[in-house]
């Protein structure tokens, strides 16, 4: 058997360098199609004319195109239509293929979110002389994440690990870092293993602190529950 | 008081409320009955602008509103003027029932939270809840829930409480103890305007009863006059309908 483990575990520190990065384009492509998501989904609710047949459309767009294509529609394509953006950043690229992305998706699960929630306490913040803002801030918006929150906590998920695909267009993340190690020892299986394993350690992670999310989101909602 | 004037009411092209004039004085208890779908709901829901009617005046505690040319204030005035309680409860499911009654205190008196958490301290246990601060909506009965949501009306301290059928999505053996807790809203002297089909109990606590059918108040009085000498035949025939159902 021709398998270095010795190897395998020297270079991992090398990788794990990279793993802020990969963090970073994961969150805050994230952080963005929830806020994008949450503008789309109110949008589409609420049948906002003209705004809400476009964004159907444009929906419709982001979950058919392949997310590597998307990449190289914006690092490459844009500076073509725009030559200002010229000098766009690959990183930045990836962040925006990303969050749109996964706006257009999470948006259809805040949508059904919102519905889920029983508007009837609406008229209720509304009697009491809560402004609008103050009913969707402490009655609804709680309850469409807490509906929201296991199909969102998978979309981060996913996300952290497309950004994998950041490598193609010269983003030296972990992937780029094992490729490069790679490249020098020939030792493939192992340099691509630890990048593997070390994204499914953080989805191990990520999925126990979803649960712990989740729970503590239920607490209204389970009969024992009396603590406020 | 209370003054209603030509109340216009439409969904569409389907007129609901088709003129209505009610007065109520201080501390009066004025109970509605009718038959379903003849705009008793609607016409409370106009009253705090949960519904925006097309025409008439509408005056509560000396805010008077015209409602073909109303301002935000002036629905806040008539809200702050107005709790509501409502048939299936409305209680705000991820807070608990200390803070269904105190958040809007805070929110919309600008209380401080310890002060509005002793209000609600208080009026929970007014209305026999003590104990059950802590309890989110789904670890309360129905009667509890929705006595929470007459806490939670009375905590802003307001000159009416509208009550839209609220014993009626309850279990028979809870409806008892709502009532009761409405009669001691009543003998606090507070005006209210309930909806009911509890005849039993607009007979025994309202001051006076009005009889809606079609969009149109038909006939209204004491609960003796009423009651026991209708003078309308649509009265007539309603509570006879009553009768024969609820004996
Ligand atoms: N949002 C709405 N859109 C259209 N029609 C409505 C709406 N709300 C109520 N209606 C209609 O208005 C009429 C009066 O309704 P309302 O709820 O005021 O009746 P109600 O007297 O309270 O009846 P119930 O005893 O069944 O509660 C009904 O025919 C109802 O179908
Ligand atoms: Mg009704």
């Amino acid at each position: 058997m021709n398998f270095d483990i010795g190897y395998m575990f020297d270079i991992f520190p090398r990788i794990l360098q990279y793993l802020p990065i990969v963090l970073y384009m994961g969150t805050l492509s994230f952080v963005l199609a929830v806020i994008v998501g949450l503008i789309f989904a109110v949008i589409i609710n609420a049948k906002v004319p003209v705004l809400y047949q476009l964004l159907r459309v444009i929906i419709s767009y982001f979950r058919g195109v392949p997310t590597l294509i998307q990449i190289f529609i914006f690092y490459f394509g844009l500076p073509q239509l725009f030559p200002s953006l010229s000098s766009i950043q690959a990183i930045t690229a990836v962040i925006i293929a990303l969050s749109i992305k996964n706006a257009a998706y999470l948006s259809e699960v805040f949508r059904s979110a919102f519905l889920a929630v029983d508007k009837s306490q609406f008229e209720a913040c509304e009697a009491v002389n809560m402004t609008k803002w103050q009913g969707l801030r402490t009655v609804i918006l709680p309850q469409v994440f807490r509906v929201a929150i296991p199909a969102t906590g998978n979309y981060y998920i996913m996300m952290i690990k497309e950004t994998s695909l950041a490598f193609t267009i010269g983003v030296v993340d972990m992937l780029a870092r094992a490729k490069l190690e790679s490249a020098v020892t020939y030792k493939f299986l192992e340099a691509y293993l630890a990048v593997g394993l070390i994204y499914w350690a953080i989805t191990v992670v990520l999925a126990f602190l979803q649960s712990k999310l989740e729970k503590y989101m239920e607490r209204p909602y389970l009969k024992e529950a009396t603590k406020s | 008081m209370i003054k209603i004037q030509n109340l216009h009411k439409s969904y569409g092209n389907t007129a609901i409320l088709k003129g209505i004039d009610v007065e109520v004085k201080d501390g009066e208890v004025l109970a509605i009955i009718g038959p379903s779908g003849s705009g008793k709901s609607t016409l409370l829901r106009c009253l705090n602008f949960l519904e925006k009617a097309e025409k008439g005046i509408i005056e509560i505690d000396g805010a008077k509103v015209n409602v073909e040319q109303y301002t935000k204030a002036d629905v806040v005035q008539l809200r702050s003027k107005t709790g509501m309680v409502f048939q299936n409860y409305n209680l705000f499911k991820n807070k608990n029932a200390l803070h269904n009654v105190s958040e809007p205190l805070r929110l919309t008196k600008k209380m401080p939270k310890k002060q509005a958490e002793q209000v609600a301290y208080d009026l929970l246990a007014e209305v026999g809840l003590k104990g059950k601060e802590l309890n989110y909506p789904v670890a309360l009965s129905g009667g509890q829930q929705q006595r929470v949501g007459i806490a939670r009306a009375l905590a802003l301290n307001p000159y009416v409480v509208l009550f839209d059928e609220p014993t009626s999505s309850l279990d028979p053996e809870l409806v008892e103890e709502v009532l009761n807790v409405m009669k001691d809203v009543m003998k606090q002297g507070r005006t209210m305007i309930v909806v009911t089909h509890e005849m039993e109990f607009a007979k025994e606590v309202a001051d006076r009863v009005i009889f809606m059918a079609d969009g149109y108040i038909v006939e209204q009085g004491t609960p003796e006059e009423l009651f026991t000498n209708p003078q309308n035949e649509r009265t007539k025939r309603f509570l006879k309908n009553y009768l024969t159902l609820h004996n």
